[in-house]
């Protein structure tokens, strides 16, 4: 009876894959788990994950992007820098090596998506679903399902395009198992994204019409703009035109601000009005269905004071401090151009020093409340530790404020008063002074993001786009090492390639100065 | 009447003949007998299982006492190899056998502590739990990903190394007084006929037959159990005075403001002693005249150190040897039935360590069940929480009943009496319950929002391992002239299931319950092997298993383990035979090929997706949806192979009173299990079961033991052993480093590394720097790489957590009916990373979050500030070889009684009496080399009593 080895899945949570996709509502299921890498890190709970050799939460989709973009600059600072064997310090510090973990569980997580996508591509081919007798029940659906799997695939490149500047390149026609994918550069990247978001675009569901959280057209038009808008940092090519052409498509695509900028940042921002009309392309997290040691998880926790009671404020249980803000970031509120009582201003500085001479001392550095575990109506999440908040990876605001960046910068097709009336516009709802197009300035406009788009993710593609990264042109707290910063050599504007992740891939190459 | 020679002691069933007759009678439960028409000049026969035999010629007298020696001749005796039996003096494989005269003795509630330190290359590393398990490393290991424990198999039946859920281990539920012997299978040319798992060695236990006289065997014991050691942190004064000193110098954060009145030795409060119990009664003789039976009753009750801790045990075991047939068909019956009964206590001792000294245990004005905790109008601060309340408020209790044991047919020909054929069908079932509750006056409770009242937790659960086996072989055995030929060919098939339950917190009205059910796992080979003997000197043995498992796809699921051996006994040549020095000489060679498949995946080649679970869903528009995703898909994962090499030496001299072995082994592992990267975006993980890389260990075995004293009043036997081993990795895919060996202090820190050329699970750290006085610079590392930055490429290997040098030293003796013994056991050249000074012994750590917390005493010593300077460095690695006494026990027998007791022995020892080293921590022997906190092993005083009908 050597036929008993021939052993199948008994769980009523596992299935041979011909199985599941038996059933043809598991399309959804499955295009819902690529969604959800971006917020999940495994199948069974905040703690599990489908990636090895990392903690479950540091290899959080969103999470490792904010180390990389956020805490790797002038905004945030994580207190308990030995965590992951000390690789929180190294990024927020920018003495990274390859062998930084966090880099890992990036590189890693992102091209997760990619494989999943691929499969999901491979499973939902006409060809196979012809074979299943699934082509009439899946309908039209299916187009929208597999056009906003390669857009997440493309989301996926182009992050590790901005971090990495190349990555392996595996589509849905390479072989599961061990196969070594070829290296892509920047500029293949580049070309690949470009031309596969504009090869979607017409199978992508119009601005607003899809299901909240899953992608539409305006998605894939704001990661153009973003790709056109760093063009010249990807490419060495100037793209401000495009960029415009696109930030526009989708500011006519129906969004518009929400009535207050905090509504953004809350429990209920995905069925607020900022949810509604701000948002473009949110990350889910819920304290029930969706947990996971993510990146708003971390924020809402880690802006828990250890000197102050705000749970309550924050509707979350709170890590004891393990986050506060760099004097750089703060400054920009408390000696900018904006007055102190600005909404986007949330620094609490009672009792604190703005300076941070020691990492590990909680209490010194101010801390802020932007996001909140709270619903609009004042109403704690479901859980004290996992929290309602969806991440908002790309925003109304963010497509403002590039229009404005693109237009300074002399792209074509826009116009100096809209770019004004859109700063403005942001400026009036913070109940902040208004500017003329006079102070619409490139220097102007890198502090404004950060006033804007502080802890969003966008931070370090920003000051490397306007050169203010490496160097010693701006230097923050503990930029390079030191309390008081020092100027940073200019490799380290591209992340290495993890040594792990290269390893296994010899087709990889290190980057330069590394 | 009949005696043992030593003790005196009376003996029943003892046969008594007269010789050339068939006439004769046995000894009563007195040793007395009488047999009637006896001559003068009549040979009387006295003859016993495990003595010499003694012929008497009969004279006038109508009374004959005798005395009856104890045969000396142990290296006649047999052990147990796979699939069948071999003698110690013609084994040609590394094969120890330890007996019940050679137990450990003790306070042993698991099987595995009988034999620790007794076996020259096996490791036992025993945990403190009461009723926990053991790690057991036979010559280190043969694996680097999969798993690298022995194979276990009980009366033919190898067991699941998976534990049910509810127990502590999966030997637990067996009672140690019920075994007769452990046999250890070293090399691959003893293993290789379990194929496919027996890379690490296996260990056959048999358990205790039935015999064919009465008897009646009751022990009871008991122990008291106390703490050992405690980890040196500030006592309450000390404390306030170090605070003092702190804020004096400049430290922020902290203040005696915050100081409290109590003084708390929170490492006492968290633990308990207490008395164990141990009672076992056995009863042994012939039911309906010919069959012999043992019905065997165990009760065990051991509290654990760690307060609300305790493992009960129950058990019955019923053994039946019948034979049917004119005996040509012997049955074997081995049917054990246990109950154990379990309450775990959560690891605080972390908690215990840090919590403030001044604080109080308990709080009057506290809402958390009268515990002190630190809270603000009931909410809690971020700040340490109670241990003691941690332990009191939650009850995690789980019982398990195992139902095991095998049926075995072993029928002889009446055609041709030379052939044999075996039929061994085993049966393990496992079948656990239990819940988990925590009091909804705890703060750690669950709680729907903050601000809400705390509701403590609830979850329940049930758990099923089923193990069946059914192997079928033929045994051929056959003098024909000077060379003897036994030969043995079979097939075995057994298949191992799973299934979990949990109902998740049933306080949580979200949580949702799940069923877990494993998939299956089967084994199945077709095995052969010849045992060759000429002129009964020259020894050969061959043997060739092919193996199938359900771990891999067709075409890699098979693997073919062939083995062989020679041995030469060199005192049975010419020269040697007249020996009056050298009396056993016997050189052996091995070679054989074993392999692994044992890895977590049970089918990582098929192609899968998982949904996800409840708290895992993605959110389209309102709607929460089930993720599905694909599996890890690795279609080309075989066979990991060890190909093991062994030469020894086994020796007695005079008259083997001094009898032992030397060997030498090499094992080199190919085509590696492990869980390693791969490409990443081509397969549905970044990493997965792959064979990668080689491996060798390589080590000598010594073993020696000698009568130092035997005469009829003092006998003094030791025993010593001693194996060094090394382990290295040769090869890795891609030359690849794989960190390993997660540490506490950072969520995701590690501390280990595999990497080729070096033993694995080294350690990878920094390199510190140290001041001209020899004190450490905080932070100050050696910049490895040179360029000028220090980051974690200028991490560098630096010792590791094995052993060089493993020892162990037995000594019994007794005169007139005293006894003494005791058992020695040195760890030479192993390293531990003490991860609790190099986590808490800094002067931030005096500040948790809105609290004070105590910290280690040697910060003093390090002065280090911030733990995150320092959590990486070499400093915390620690040489951690050590001399450990672990039991010492001295009795006396009685054995003057009148009708129906026959004897007496009354015992009293101490377990785990010393430990030396130069470890700083509690304890310096913890199984992988990080040293978290463990469960503390007790110091037990015990005594006991046996008595024998």
């Amino acid at each position: 009876c050597t036929n008993d080895l021939d052993v199948i899945p008994k769980d009523d949570d596992e299935f041979l894959s011909e199985d599941f996709y038996a059933n043809p509502n598991s399309y959804k299921q499955a295009l819902a788990g690529i969604y959800g890498n971006l917020s999940l890190t495994g199948t069974s709970g905040s703690g599990s994950s489908n990636l090895q050799g990392i903690d479950a939460g540091t290899s959080q989709y969103a999470r490792t992007l904010w180390y990389l973009q956020d805490l790797a600059a002038d905004e945030p600072i994580w207190s308990y820098e030995n965590d992951e064997g000390g690789a929180v310090k190294e990024i927020q510090r920018n003495t990274w090596g390859p062998n930084n973990t966090i880099l890992l569980g990036f590189f890693s997580r992102a091209m997760y998506t990619v494989a999943l996508t691929n499969d999901f591509l491979r499973q939902s081919s006409p060809e196979a679903l012809e074979a299943r007798g699934h082509t009439s029940k899946v309908g039209n659906d299916i187009v929208a399902y597999r056009a906003e799997a390669r857009l997440l695939r493309a989301l996926a490149y182009y992050h590790l395009m901005d971090l990495f500047g190349k990555a392996a390149f595996v589509t849905e026609n390479d072989p599961v198992g061990v196969y070594q994918g070829p290296q892509y550069n920047r500029a293949q990247l580049f070309d690949f994204i470009e031309s596969e978001l504009l090869d979607i675009e017409g199978d992508l569901v119009a601005p607003q019409q899809n299901e909240y959280a899953r992608a539409d057209k305006a998605v894939a038009w704001t990661i153009l703009a973003k790709i056109y808008l760093n063009a010249n940092v990807y490419i060495g090519q100037d793209k401000n035109t495009e960029c415009i052409t696109y930030t526009k498509k989708v500011i006519g695509g129906g969004f518009s601000l929400a009535s207050d900028y905090g509504l953004n940042f809350l429990a209920d921002n995905d069925f607020n009005e900022a949810g509604k009309n701000e948002i473009i392309f949110p990350l889910v997290c819920d304290g029930i269905v969706t947990q996971n040691y993510g990146a708003t998880t971390v924020i809402i926790n880690g802006e828990v004071g250890s000197l102050e009671s705000n749970t309550a404020e924050l509707g979350a249980q709170g890590w004891g401090g393990a986050l506060r803000v760099r004097k750089q970031f703060s400054n920009k509120f408390l000696n900018g151009d904006v007055p102190l009582t600005d909404d986007r201003n949330t620094l609490i500085t009672a009792g604190r020093t703005a300076d941070i001479v020691d990492v590990g001392d909680r209490d010194s550095g101010f801390i802020i409340t932007k996001f909140k575990n709270v619903t609009s109506t004042g109403e704690a999440g479901p859980d004290p530790t996992f929290v309602d908040t969806d991440f908002p990876m790309f925003r109304l605001a963010d497509i403002y404020l590039m229009y404005a960046e693109a237009v300074v910068r002399g792209g074509a097709g826009g116009s100096m008063t809209d770019a004004v009336n859109y700063v403005n516009l942001l400026r009036n709802r913070a109940h902040s002074a208004t500017i003329s197009a006079s102070s619409l300035t490139l220097p102007f406009l890198i502090d404004e993001r950060s006033r804007e788009l502080y802890w969003e993710g966008h931070r370090r593609q920003d000051l490397i786009r306007f050169g203010l990264y490496t160097g010693g042109n701006y230097n923050w707290a503990f930029k390079g090492g030191s309390a008081s910063g020092i100027a940073l050599p200019s490799h380290l504007n591209v992340y290495p390639i993890p040594a792990n992740n290269m390893a296994a891939n010899p087709n990889l190459t290190q980057n330069p100065g590394y | 009447k009949v005696t043992e020679a030593t003790g005196n002691t009376a003996l029943p069933g003892v046969g008594v003949i007269i010789k050339g007759t068939a006439r004769g009678s046995a000894t009563d439960f007195d040793g007395n007998y009488t047999i009637d028409n006896v001559k003068t000049g009549d040979v009387l026969v006295f003859s016993f299982v495990g003595f010499n035999s003694k012929e008497i010629t009969v004279g006038n007298n109508t009374t004959i006492n005798v005395a009856l020696t104890e045969s000396t001749e142990t290296l006649d005796e047999i052990v147990l190899i796979g699939y069948g039996t071999t003698t110690v003096k013609d084994a040609t494989g590394s094969v120890s056998a330890v007996t019940e005269k050679d137990f450990n003795k003790g306070n042993i509630v698991t099987p595995a502590s009988l034999i620790t330190g007794r076996v020259a290359g096996v490791n036992v590393t025993s945990d403190g739990a009461p009723g926990g398990g053991s790690t057991i490393r036979i010559r280190g290991g043969a694996s680097l990903g999969a798993s690298n424990d022995p194979l276990i198999v009980i009366d033919g039946l190898p067991i699941s190394n998976s534990t049910v859920g509810g127990s502590t281990s999966v030997l637990a539920s067996i009672n140690p007084n019920d075994i007769e012997s452990f046999s250890v299978l070293k090399d691959a040319s003893s293993t290789a006929i379990y194929g496919s798992r027996a890379s690490n060695g296996v260990i056959i236990i048999t358990t205790k037959k039935g015999k064919q006289t009465f008897q009646v065997d009751v022990n009871f014991k008991t122990s008291y159990q106390t703490l050992a050691n405690k980890i040196d942190v500030f006592s309450a004064d000390e404390y306030r005075s170090l605070i003092a000193d702190r804020v004096a110098a400049g430290q922020t954060g902290i203040s005696i403001d915050q100081l409290g009145n109590a003084n708390t030795d929170w490492q006492d409060e968290i633990y308990q002693q207490k008395l164990t119990f141990d009672q076992n009664i056995s009863l042994s003789g012939a039911l309906l005249e010919n069959m012999p039976a043992r019905l065997s009753f165990g009760n065990t009750q051991q509290p654990g150190l760690r307060k609300t801790s305790k493992f009960e045990r129950t058990s019955v075991t019923l053994n039946l040897n019948p034979t049917f047939f004119d005996e040509s068909l012997k049955v074997n019956l081995n049917a054990n039935v246990s109950s154990e009964k379990n309450r775990f206590a959560d690891g605080v001792e972390g908690s215990a360590l840090y919590f403030d000294p001044t604080q109080p245990v308990y709080d009057e004005t506290s809402p958390f069940g009268g515990f002190f905790e630190y809270h603000t109008a009931g909410e809690p601060n971020n700040a340490p929480r109670n241990p003691v309340a941690s332990l009191m408020q939650r009850n995690n209790s789980g019982i398990v009943d195992r139902v095991f044991g095998n049926l075995e047919f072993d029928y002889k020909f009446n055609f041709l009496p030379e052939l044999r054929a075996v039929l061994n069908l085993g049966y393990d079932r496992s079948t656990g319950s239990g819940s988990n509750i925590l009091s909804d006056q705890s703060i750690n409770g669950f709680r729907t929002a903050i601000n809400t009242p705390f509701l403590g937790s609830a979850s329940y659960y049930t758990s099923e391992r089923k193990n069946t086996l059914l192997d079928a072989y033929f045994v051929y055995n056959k003098e024909l002239g000077n060379v003897n030929v036994e030969a043995t060919a079979g097939y075995s098939y057994q298949k191992f299931e799973g299934e979990d339950f949990n109902t998740g917190n049933t306080i949580d009205p979200d949580a949702v319950s799940d069923v877990n059910t494993h998939p299956d796992v089967v084994l199945i080979g077709f095995f052969g092997r010849t045992n060759l003997s000429f002129f009964d000197k020259y020894l050969l043995t061959l043997s060739y298993r092919r193996d199938g498992t359900s771990r891999f796809n067709k075409d890699n699921r098979w693997g073919n383990f062939p083995a062989a051996a020679i041995a030469w006994k060199i005192n049975e040549e010419d020269f040697l035979k007249n020996s009056n020095v050298i009396s056993t000489l016997k050189l052996r060679l091995g070679w054989g090929i074993t392999g692994q498949q044992d890895i977590p995946a049970s089918y990582a080649y098929l192609g899968r997706h998982v949904t996800g679970d409840a708290v895992s869903q993605y959110i389209f528009g309102n709607t929460p949806i089930i993720v599905g995703i694909p599996q890890s898909r690795f279609e080309d994962i075989k066979w990991e192979e060890t190909t093991t090499y062994n030469a020894a030496f086994d020796f007695g001299l005079f008259n083997d009173k001094i009898n032992g072995s030397l060997e030498v082994y090499l094992k080199e592992s190919k085509d590696l299990l492990a869980n390693v990267a791969v490409a990443d975006g081509s397969n549905f993980s970044n990493a997965g079961w792959q064979n990668i890389g080689q491996f060798t260990s390589k080590g000598i075995e010594f073993s020696i033991g000698a009568d130092v004293v035997a005469n009829d009043n003092f006998n003094w036997n030791l025993n010593y052993n001693v194996n060094v081993n090394r382990t290295q990795i040769d090869q890795l895919a891609f030359g690849q480093d794989i960190e390993v060996g997660g540490i506490a202090g950072g969520t995701g820190s590690r501390i280990q590394l595999h990497r080729e050329g070096f033993s694995p699970y080294s350690y990878y750290v920094y390199k510190q720097l140290y001041d001209v006085n020899g004190a450490p610079i905080e932070g100050a590392y050696a910049d490895i790489n040179q360029d000028g930055l220090i980051n974690s490429s200028d991490k560098y290997i630096y010792k590791k957590p094995n052993a060089d040098f493993t020892m162990g030293l037995q000594s019994s003796m007794n005169y007139k009916n005293f006894d003494l013994s005791f058992n020695l056991r040195a760890s030479i050249g192993n390293y531990m990373y003490n991860n609790l000074n190099s986590e808490r012994a800094q002067y931030n750590k005096l500040q948790e979050v809105t609290a004070l917390a105590n910290v280690p005493v040697s910060v003093l010593e390090s002065n280090f500030v911030e733990t995150s300077n320092v959590l990486i460095s070499d400093y915390f690695i620690e040489n951690a070889s050590f001399l450990k006494m672990d039991n010492v026990t001295f009795g006396y027998t009685f054995n003057k009684f009148n009708k129906g007791l026959s004897s007496i022995y009354l015992w009293g020892g101490v377990q785990n009496v010393f430990t030396i080293t130069n470890y700083s921590g509690l304890d310096p022997e913890i199984f992988g080399g990080i040293d978290n906190t463990i469960y503390p092993r007790a110091r037990t005083f015990m005594m006991g009593a046996n008595l024998k009908f």
